[in-house]
């Protein structure tokens, strides 16, 4: 049962949408030519956006933790032999975000997953998924999963797989508005056995939707999916963002964890390296990179100065900055008066902040 | 679950060639060993003839044969592929499972059994009151639900490779023991005593007994449905436990 009060649910519903209406602005704000010329209103309210979605993630999961977590890990330790696939993990979901789950394979992303949902047992702590075990929370209908190794029935049709979801599920969907929303109308009469891998992976996700579901988990979804089919894939997954469901999704594509998250957890070697909003980790590794020439004297102090900054570097002429909104640095940089020579700015995504933090892990552990 | 029971049903009646070997299969053994012996010769010890003693043990082998082998296999290969594991992420119950297995296994097994009773009327001669062949028919029918439970239960404690061998094994060892191959009275006493309580051995008896005009003994169902109840809830236990990935 979610318990929370209603109360304690809106905020977060609304800066879920101001989070995806923000992912929208920066897509468009990239590709505007206005924007490029940097003038000088769209870049500032940009910056400031940008500032305020970054602290707007942990206020969330304030509001969030008042109620009663969807999802909590309690030093949860699993190994399969001598290795470690999970390793006192402690991790809490809140009502109503949409979380990705990041990291390299072997990272032990399935495992968490597998453990969420009871389909393996931990060997030491406790996972609770609505107040208690994972069992009885799948048999109340309240979590839907598409598992990478989640098979399909054979030999049936796709209308009739869908139609035994539904009937399973104690709140189900009507069978054709599933099939509708998972896109596999024009399948439905298919067997399945003769599915190709993306048709199959729109019926794992219809499979996941077939009912009133508070918390959807998804393990790599859009694998093998076209453009247009995972398009499609996380409009719907939007809408139930929109209806206050919490998704948890493990992912290789880090555009996906940029743009739909609003809480990224990378994992690896079976321990959350980093916890926040997708701008939270790009700022952990320092999300760009400016590089530029000066003449004369450099004002080390003035540079340090400049908004958004977290390194820097001065070696002759040259300073190299890493900065979690080049937009706001750069612009910042023009205003000190300055004529920075030779600037570039090199988009470091989340993909390389995700490189970043793994690798220092890996070295740190090397070293150890 | 009953939309379950429904699809694994119909599922099987579209695998056209598992059903029609599995359907033909029994009478055909039974014609191969029963078929050259004289339709009144004796099989010592049961007090039946060739053909009575074999119309039962060919319609039980050829039951236990498409609901063991069949479910065992199957079982395996859907855990392998992960249908198993997104089936667990639904509200169905572990005994949801077994019994729609059962019941795709039985869909198999009927029709068997009544070809086997038909082979063996027309052609052996064999002639029975109309209470013998609807309880003979029933009672083998219903007996080979203990198998389809076992089949479940053998495909969850196996994967992969080692499903097939031990399917074999606990098949022949039941078979050969249980009396569907020859009569258990060929053994020496030391096996029978063993062999009385194998649920193969319960299983021939039921029939053996209705065909000489007798209600079955309570003490066969006794055994029978003991075994029922405990393959069931093994299967069942095995399906909600398992936690290894195929």
């Amino acid at each position: 049962m979610r318990t929370g009060p209603v109360s304690a649910m809106k905020p977060s519903r609304r800066s879920l949408r101001c989070c995806v209406f923000f992912n929208r602005l920066r897509a468009s704000a990239a590709n505007c030519p206005g924007h490029d010329g940097g003038t000088v209103a769209g870049s500032g309210g940009f910056a400031k956006l940008y500032a305020m979605s970054a602290t707007a993630a942990p206020r969330t999961a304030q509001k969030g933790e008042t109620g009663t977590p969807v999802v909590r890990f309690t030093s949860v330790n699993k190994s399969f032999g001598q290795v470690r696939a999970v390793s006192e993990l402690h991790l809490q979901l809140h009502p109503g975000e949409t979380v990705a789950l990041l990291g390299p394979n072997g990272a032990g992303k399935s495992t968490t997953l597998d453990l969420l949902l009871g389909l393996r047992n931990a060997d030491s702590g406790t996972v609770e998924v609505f107040g208690s075990t994972p069992a009885r929370a799948i048999a109340k209908g309240k979590v839907g999963a598409m598992l990478q190794s989640g098979g399909l029935m054979e030999e049936v049709k796709v209308r009739e797989l869908v139609k035994l979801a539904c009937d399973l599920h104690p709140r189900a969907y009507p069978p054709q508005q599933v099939m509708e929303s998972a896109g596999v109308t024009d399948i439905a009469d298919r067997m399945v056995n003769k599915l190709s891998g993306g048709q199959e992976q729109r019926v794992r996700f219809a499979l996941a939707t077939t009912g009133a579901n508070d918390l959807i988990i998804l393990d790599e979804p859009t694998t093998g999916m076209d453009v247009t089919v995972r398009q499609a894939f996380w409009a719907t997954m939007r809408e139930q963002a929109a209806a206050d469901r919490t998704i948890l999704f493990a992912t290789h594509y880090l555009e996906e964890a940029d743009a739909i998250a609003d809480r990224v957890i990378v994992l690896h070697r079976g321990r959350i390296l980093a916890d926040g909003s997708a701008a939270e980790i790009k700022a952990k590794a320092g999300a760009r990179r400016i590089v530029f020439d000066l003449e004369g004297p450099i004002d080390e102090a003035a540079l340090r100065g400049l908004p958004s900054l977290t390194t820097l570097s001065v070696s002759g002429r040259t300073v190299r900055i890493q900065s979690i909104d080049a937009d706001a640095t750069t612009h910042a940089l023009y205003g000190l008066g300055l004529y920075p020579r030779n600037l570039e700015v090199s988009g470091l995504g989340l993909e390389q902040a995700f490189i970043a933090i793994t690798d220092a892990a890996t070295a740190e552990e090397a070293t150890r | 679950m009953k939309t379950l029971v429904r699809l694994e049903i119909t599922r099987t009646m579209r695998n056209k060639r598992f059903m029609f070997f599995s359907v033909i299969y029994p009478a055909a053994l039974f014609l191969l060993i029963a078929g050259p012996a004289k339709n009144t010769a004796r099989i010592g010890g049961t007090g039946l003839t060739t053909p009575l003693y074999y119309m039962v043990a060919m319609a039980s082998f050829g039951a236990l044969t498409a609901v063991l082998m069949g479910n065992s296999e199957r079982i395996a290969k859907e855990r392998a592929k992960g249908w198993v594991r997104q089936l667990r992420l639904t509200s169905l119950p572990g005994r949801g499972y077994v019994i729609a297995k059962i019941a795709s296994a039985a869909t198999v097994t009927l029709p068997a059994i009544l070809v086997v009773e038909i082979v063996a009327a027309s052609v052996k001669g064999v002639r029975l009151d109309a209470w013998q062949w609807g309880a003979l028919t029933l009672s083998i029918w219903a007996g080979s639900f203990v198998f389809a439970a076992l089949g479940v239960a053998i495909g969850y404690i196996a994967s992969g490779d080692a499903v097939r061998p031990l399917t074999m094994l606990i098949y022949f060892a039941l078979s050969i023991l249980g009396g569907l191959w020859m009569p258990f009275t060929i053994f020496p006493n030391w096996l029978q005593n063993i062999a009385k309580w194998l649920p193969t051995h319960a299983y021939t008896a039921l029939g053996q007994a209705i065909e000489v005009g007798h209600a079955p003994h309570l003490t066969d169902i006794t055994l029978l449905t003991g075994y029922l109840v405990i393959f069931t809830g093994g299967a069942a236990w095995f399906y909600r436990k398992d936690t290894r990935k195929a």
